[in-house]
């Protein structure tokens, strides 16, 4: 292997970044389009079930069915919007989807609950979003046992016994989606950022026929490389400080931890995905290829890596498959460094499983590479 | 002879910068019009003007009797262009790219055929015509281009440096194939830096940042030069050049290979201060002597007068 | 319009295609794998939480509460620590996401009144807090009714009878393939055409098509009609394969659903013509072809998070992503059955976003080099 000459590196360096920038709108996409993804989808990404649009069918029309209402209304988890006596507007309700939630009371519900008699509430959540439709149903079941205990208790049947649950959340104890979704935004943007810019790199040159020159070139295939990770790198993580400010001080993310925790984890990261862009690019023929494939590739790391769906509950198939992604494994530092304040002791596991990654894809591209440039 | 190309005034400005600034000029019907220039003198911009591809900044211009300005889609018809570049699909087949050319222009039924075999044969391609365009060798690519861009047989035809990087002899029979389209009554507007290419050429503009400074037959070019053109010949031509540059009565000197052109004021004077500075200066002069002045002495003249060459 | 400029326009972007099988195979396996691998992989029903218990009661009541966990099926004890130091440390490695703590008066608590117990949550993830904070609590409910009861046959005052509509087993598949196909298309589109005129502009071959007489109406068509072809096959095999692989119904309408898909993709592929002619490198086209459709179809279409949760300016911003009309509508066809009675509005911003589309990148598309 030749040296690697300091000089020809920095005029590498030069070329790629003059033509990284020679288009001034892509300052724009490069340093203004993370933030403004990242305020929108910090803002976006929210998991609370908050303001539940509510159609409320009373047959009974009585003081104790409105304080039931008025009991399931003030938690906020639900907004009553619409009100009606006839069972085909429920309908109408859900089909348009004006309300996610139908409850109906039945007639004689005051009667039946003073006699003690047991009254069934009919509660309907629309399903086509099960995530909303599984809390917002374990909400009502949670509140109606409440209203009745409550109920059972004031008239005597009931003592105050049982078990009384005191629960603590920690680390989040609002339990806001938010403090625990915007470090997932950063780590999704971060490999965006990195496969987008890498991914077109050489297959650009090979379509425009500067490839070739540059092959002729006494450039080694290590300095041809390094030309083409160093400026997306320096530009990832300008994003990452930029990000990483904004979800501090505009969105309050708590930093429990220290940055200089954060910090390695996201340069053995950015490694990582700077080496698989490289290879879809080195492998693809046209740029309109390689583009799909970085999308084939960032698609399953999204879904996978933990950020939308727990991993707990994936099939044990697509568990095991996680481990092989980049990004849960930087999620979980993330999320330890911002949440719980977690050290090395903590995230080793994840280190040794990025730094292990970031070898081999680095060292598969290089290979790659050299190949696509010797030929 | 009715005028095919009619030019009055054309400007074309990209912000501060005046690109083409008031040309006026006629090309007549059949006629082989060179337009001569360094690069950026404007030459592709009045082109690209020309042919509906930019819109001018102010003044006019005909094509066919058809308005710049407001006719565009009838220019297209009437025209044919091939750019420097030879934009053929490189992903499509030689008879793809006929094909396109031929839907986008209308070609079609018997008449697509017919102009089918005439470009494969024109193009030397006939028997390959299955062969990716990418995978053609330049000079081949180059007359197909010109073919799909004379497909529909239209009586202008512009070509924007169309033989940059072609070899010579591929030069040389992509001339004859101009001259056979002028014989045929086709006007054939052609810019080049090839000042060999120049002289083939009917009349001539040639253009020096943005401005036109001089139109005529090349041979009344020559002669509009009234100043004396020697020919110094030395063993180091670039030396010579900047020791030239220094005597007095030498207006212009450029290098041709070995060869060093000196324009001068007088001849006689020139003739004997000459070789004694270059002696002074430790140059030995094989020889020096009056010549008849190229084209190229006559387009670096002009230039000169107009001020030199526009930087970058 | 001319038809022959037109057909050779689409001819010329078909060969095109076919030449570049790498682009082509990918434009057909891409939404197929990623149907199949999510329809799969995601999953938001929240089951097997990992929960860790330390009983300092170690009575049988405190057992039975024990077993009231274990039998819900929510949950999945994993861990017995013995101490408070070890509950903090379980949750902190995130090793289990609920702790419950029985304190050793458990049992006589109960006997005489009310009986405390602590539930700890690992917040972090509060989604799946939220979720796991009411099983739980329903289930201590239960326990303290049949406690209260001691066997005497009980009714509780009121219960609820919960019941859901257009996905009955709340199968969290059936209402991600339908969205997925929404948001797979709206990305797909507009990737497969945002290269295609930037491509043009790389290579010089655009000039040499605005020389000729070809309209810029009979451009974006012809590059459009290929691309249609691929979305709207594209699209059908994502339905087959939900329908078939997934189980998900389709109860609706499917010419309606064919026909709103039709000018989706016209209007998601026109958007990417109008990225590609406006920015002219392939380079910046895939950047605003990215981060203008991919981001926004995922996260701002209510697919995975509820738009009435969005503070307003974002909820505004939500009705100019298209692919939030598209998902109510193939959500709406799929599993509420429901027509074009319903499904108006959504099928007029499907005709506003083809018209829309189509003109940006009609305008877009200069025939002017400058």
């Amino acid at each position: 292997m030749r040296a690697i000459s300091v000089l020809r590196v920095r005029e590498l360096l030069k070329k790629e970044l003059r033509q990284m920038f020679r288009d001034p709108k892509m300052y724009r996409m490069l340093f203004l389009a993370p933030i403004i993804q990242l305020v929108a989808f910090g803002y976006a990404v929210n998991t609370d079930i908050k303001n539940t649009k509510t159609f409320v069918i009373d047959h009974d029309r009585t003081s104790a069915s409105r304080e039931l209402l008025e009991f399931v209304e003030a938690t906020g988890y639900f907004r009553i919007t619409g009100r009606s006596g006839r069972p085909a507007d429920l309908v109408r309700a859900l089909d348009h989807g004006d309300a996610e939630v139908a409850i109906e009371i039945p007639a004689g519900f005051a009667r039946d609950l003073a006699a003690g008699n047991g009254v069934r509430v009919q509660v309907i959540v629309d399903g086509t979003n099960s995530n909303t439709a599984t809390v917002a149903l374990g909400y009502l079941q949670q509140m109606s046992a409440e209203f009745a205990l409550g109920r059972a208790g004031s008239v005597g049947m009931l003592a105050g016994g049982g078990v009384d649950a005191r629960t603590r959340a920690w680390y989040n104890p609002e339990l806001e989606s938010r403090a625990y979704n915007v470090p997932g935004v950063i780590a999704m943007l971060i490999l965006l950022m990195s496969l987008l810019l890498t991914s077109m790199s050489v297959v650009r040159e090979r379509e425009m026929g500067t490839l070739e020159q540059l092959t002729v070139s006494p450039l080694s295939p290590m300095e041809l490389m390094l030309g083409k990770t160093v400026p997306p790198a320096l530009v990832a993580f300008a994003d990452l400080f930029l990000v990483t400010a904004i979800a501090i001080i505009w969105f309050h993310i708590p930093m429990r931890g220290s940055f200089l925790v954060l910090l390695p984890a996201a340069l053995v990261y950015i490694i990582a995905a700077l080496a698989l862009g490289l290879l879809i690019s080195t492998i693809s023929k046209t740029q309109q290829e390689a583009f799909m494939s970085m999308f084939l590739l960032l698609m399953p790391a999204i879904i996978l890596s933990g950020f939308f769906y727990p991993i707990s509950s994936m099939p044990e198939l697509f568990q095991w498959i996680t481990l092989l992604n980049p990004l849960r494994h930087f999620l979980e530092i993330v999320r330890g460094v911002f949440l719980k304040g977690a050290g090395f002791s903590d995230l080793w596991v994840q280190y040794l499983a990025l730094t292990l990654m970031a070898a081999a894809t680095m060292w598969l591209a290089t290979v790659r590479f050299r190949r696509t440039v010797a030929t | 002879m009715p005028e095919a190309v009619r030019v009055d005034e054309l400007t074309r400005k990209f912000g501060d910068f005046i690109a083409v600034d008031r040309v006026s000029f006629d090309v007549a019907e059949g006629e082989i019009f060179g337009f001569l220039g360094p690069n950026g003198a404007g030459k592709t911009t009045t082109i690209k003007m020309l042919t509906g591809l930019l819109r001018p900044t102010s003044g006019s211009a005909h094509v066919a009797g058809f308005d710049v300005k407001t006719q565009i889609d009838e220019i297209k018809l009437s025209i044919g262009y091939m750019s420097q570049l030879f934009s053929l699909y490189p992903d499509l087949t030689v008879l793809e790219n006929i094909h396109l050319f031929a839907g986008l222009y209308g070609v079609s039924g018997n008449r697509f055929a017919d102009r089918r075999d005439w470009v494969l044969e024109m193009a030397h391609l006939t028997g390959h015509q299955d062969r990716l365009t990418g995978d053609l060798a330049l000079g081949f690519k180059q007359r197909l281009a010109l073919g799909c861009a004379v497909l529909h047989q239209p009586p202008i035809l512009f070509l924007d440096e169309p033989t940059s990087g072609v070899d010579p002899i591929s030069r040389r029979n992509f001339w004859d194939l101009i001259y056979g389209f002028a014989e045929d009554g086709t006007t054939v507007f052609v810019s080049t830096h090839y000042m060999e290419e120049a002289e083939y050429c009917h009349r001539l503009a040639v253009m020096n940042r943005g401005r036109l400074i001089a139109v005529d037959r090349p041979a009344s070019l020559k002669g509009s030069i009234r100043e004396p053109v020697l020919e110094v010949m030395t063993a180091d031509a670039p030396k010579a050049v900047e020791v030239l540059r220094d005597v007095p009565g030498v207006l212009e000197v450029t290098m041709f290979g070995r060869a060093v052109h000196a324009m001068v004021e007088n001849l006689a004077a020139a003739e004997r201060q000459i070789p004694e500075r270059l002696a002074a200066a430790g140059h030995s002069v094989e020889s020096v002597r009056p010549i008849e002045p190229s084209l190229e002495d006559v387009f670096v003249s002009f230039v000169h007068r107009s001020g030199g060459m526009a930087s970058g | 319009m001319n038809i022959a400029r037109l057909l050779a326009m689409a001819r010329k972007e078909a060969i095109q295609l076919r030449r570049d099988p790498g682009s082509l195979v990918m434009a057909f396996l891409l939404p197929v794998v990623l149907l199949i691998f999510f329809g799969y992989a995601i999953s938001f029903d929240v089951k097997n939480i990992e929960m860790a218990v330390l009983d300092e009661s170690g009575s049988a009541r405190s057992r039975a509460l024990i077993e009231a966990f274990e039998s819900s099926g929510y949950f999945n004890i994993v861990a017995y620590p013995a101490g408070y130091g070890d509950v903090d440390q379980l949750l902190e490695r995130g090793k289990v996401r609920l702790a419950l703590i029985i304190p050793p008066t458990f049992d006589r608590d109960l006997t005489v009144g009310r009986a405390p117990v602590q539930i700890l949550l690992d917040g972090a993830d509060a989604n799946t807090a939220t979720i796991s904070q009411n099983y739980a609590t329903v289930i201590i409910n239960r326990y303290s009714i049949d406690v209260v009861a001691e066997g005497r046959r009980f009714v509780l005052p009121a219960e609820v009878e919960g019941r859901v509509w257009y996905n009955e087993t709340l199968e969290s598949r059936n209402m991600i393939v339908p969205g997925l196909v929404a948001v797979i298309m709206s990305i797909i589109a507009a990737m497969l055409t945002a290269l295609t005129i930037a491509r043009e502009w790389e290579r010089g071959t655009m000039e040499q098509l605005a020389a000729t007489p070809v309209h810029r109406l009979e451009v974006v068509i012809g590059k459009l009609i290929p691309y249609v072809g691929i979305g709207l096959f594209d699209v059908a095999i994502a339905i087959v394969a939900g329908i078939v692989f997934f189980g998900v119904p389709l109860r609706g309408n499917i010419l309606l659903l064919a026909v709103l898909t039709l000018l989706f993709l016209i209007g998601a592929l026109s958007f990417g013509i109008f990225i590609s002619a406006a920015v002219k490198t392939q380079v910046l086209a895939t950047q605003v072809a990215l981060q203008t459709t991919y981001l926004p179809a995922l996260l701002l279409s209510g697919f995975m998070f509820s738009i009435a949760t969005m503070p307003i300016f974002l909820q505004a911003v939500t009705y100019v992503v298209p692919a939030r009309y598209f998902i109510t509508v193939t959500k709406g066809i799929f599993l509420k059955g429901v027509g074009l009675d319903v499904l108006w509005a959504e099928a007029l911003a499907m005709v506003i976003f083809a018209t829309v589309g189509l003109t940006a990148a009609i305008r877009a598309f200069k025939k002017e080099l400058a």
